[in-house]
């Protein structure tokens, strides 16, 4: 009863926290809030007891949002949003799409047969389980996940420097 | 019980780690300084500055305190000495000292003050420089122990402690939580007679006493963090095992304070070169290391 509650709490504070990130005009608390509204997801875990995915979620958004604040400080005309540019577009078809998509999402939550729920594991024995499926089953997905990061990483650079003579 | 122990020692650890910071800054040795600084920094005026984010202002020094604690939890003082033994120990450390930054990014925009917002994104980029020094030591040390409970991770060094068995290791994460809580050589958020406080410079009263405290906070965290992962936590002779957790993180405390005192400042991009081109394949060189040892030597 008491995890329902807080799962609900938490879940309530990611969509507050994801409004947020619109209805503010200021990158910076644009960016923080989307990071907060992360977190509460990182916390729904911890309160559906999957420890390891939850404390790794709340940490990397941590860093993750804070340096895409720094980006979107640099590329935007208004970051600290005091000269009230507006930056929405196409609104009609975007509150559309919205309210269509969360009544799909909604609906599936209802309509999808969720099957026995799981029982518990230990904190302890998932972080041993993630090791061994990192190390075993899913070693090469995300091997190759990794390379492909690097490589997308390192012709980003060559691309972006300057060209010597 | 535990918890109002734990924040209780905290708090003490902080005191005397601001002592000590004065001692190391000024040279003069006043017991009793922060406890008037206190008094006098609660009554002065706090002034909130123009066209500031408010949200920002107020939740940045709370937020840095909040995550100095959140740090503290999981953190072994003797076998039974700790708020919440959790499975994820080692990372849950890490997750909360990623919101130091957090913290400091907040405390550097809320103001609107130009030297506030440089030292809060220079610690951006500092913690783009440190964060891969603490979470690979960091692997070493959960490889050791097998286990990232932090009970788990002092009971393996029974035989031998962290320091001796993974040298590279600690002196990568000696310096790594140096830069986490921006004591010097790595204090270029605040950065006093260049940026004028930094990320402190607009915060006076009550909240700068908050900020202080929690930096305070952050120091003795870093230094009982230390202790446990690299120098063996309670273990030792004759002495109860918090006498021991305690002397040993007041002295790391003390060698983080003086240490920096005869470096000069480093430049931000010295630092991410440093860190990223000698401090990370060392990390790696270290993880290789003691894999070989653990697998091959030990066996």
């Amino acid at each position: 009863m008491l995890q329902t509650i807080f799962v609900g709490l938490f879940g309530i504070a990611a969509i507050w926290f994801g409004v947020v990130v619109f209805t503010t005009s200021s990158m910076v608390r644009s960016a923080l809030a989307l990071l907060f509204s992360q977190v509460a997801i990182g916390a729904m875990f911890l309160a559906m007891q999957s420890e390891f995915l939850g404390v790794l979620q709340i940490m990397m958004m941590a860093t993750e949002m804070s340096i895409m604040a720094i980006f979107m400080v640099m590329y935007m005309m208004d970051p600290g949003g005091l000269m009230g540019m507006d930056m929405t577009h196409q609104k009609r078809i975007s509150q559309a799409v919205g309210v269509l998509g969360a009544l799909l999402v909604i609906g599936l939550v209802f309509l999808v047969g969720w099957g026995p729920i799981a029982g518990s594991v230990s904190p302890g024995r998932q972080v041993h389980d993630l090791g061994i499926e990192l190390m075993e089953r899913s070693m090469l997905i995300f091997e190759t996940a990794g390379i492909t990061i690097l490589t997308a990483m390192i012709a980003t650079i060559a691309v972006a420097l300057e060209r010597r003579r | 019980m535990t918890t109002a122990i734990v924040i209780l020692v905290l708090l003490a650890g902080a005191y005397v780690v601001a002592v000590l910071e004065g001692w190391a800054t000024n040279g003069r040795l006043r017991p009793a300084g922060p406890a008037l600084d206190a008094v006098a920094l609660l009554g002065r005026e706090s002034v909130v500055t123009r066209s500031s984010d408010r949200i920002f202002f107020e939740v940045g020094p709370v937020l840095l305190l909040i995550s100095a604690l959140l740090a503290a939890a999981v953190l072994p003082l003797s076998p039974g000495l700790v708020v919440t033994d959790l499975a994820t120990g080692a990372l849950f450390v890490n997750m909360a000292l990623a919101f130091v930054m957090v913290a400091l990014v907040m405390a550097g925009w809320g103001p609107d003050g130009v030297y506030a917002m440089v030292g809060g994104w220079r610690f951006l980029g500092q913690l783009v420089g440190y964060s891969m020094l603490i979470v690979m030591p960091l692997t070493a040390v959960a490889m050791r122990a097998e286990s990232l409970f932090t009970i788990r991770i002092v009971e393996s060094q029974g035989a031998l402690w962290n320091v001796i068995f993974q040298p590279l290791g600690f002196v990568l994460f000696f310096l790594a939580a140096l830069a986490v809580c921006f004591l010097p050589p790595f204090d270029l958020p605040t950065a006093p007679g260049e940026l004028a406080g930094g990320v402190m410079a607009e915060y006076t009263g009550a909240r700068l006493a908050i900020m202080r405290l929690a930096r305070m906070v952050l120091v003795v965290t870093l230094a009982v963090t230390v202790t446990v992962f690299y120098l063996g936590g309670w273990i030792g002779p004759v002495l109860p095992p918090w006498a021991w957790t305690l002397g040993k993180s007041l002295l790391v405390a003390a060698v983080m304070l003086f240490a920096g005192r005869y470096v000069p400042r480093i430049r931000e991009e010295h630092f991410l070169q440093w860190f990223w081109k000698f401090g990370i394949p060392l990390a790696l060189v270290n993880i290789l290391y003691v894999g070989i040892v653990l697998l091959v030597v030990d066996k």
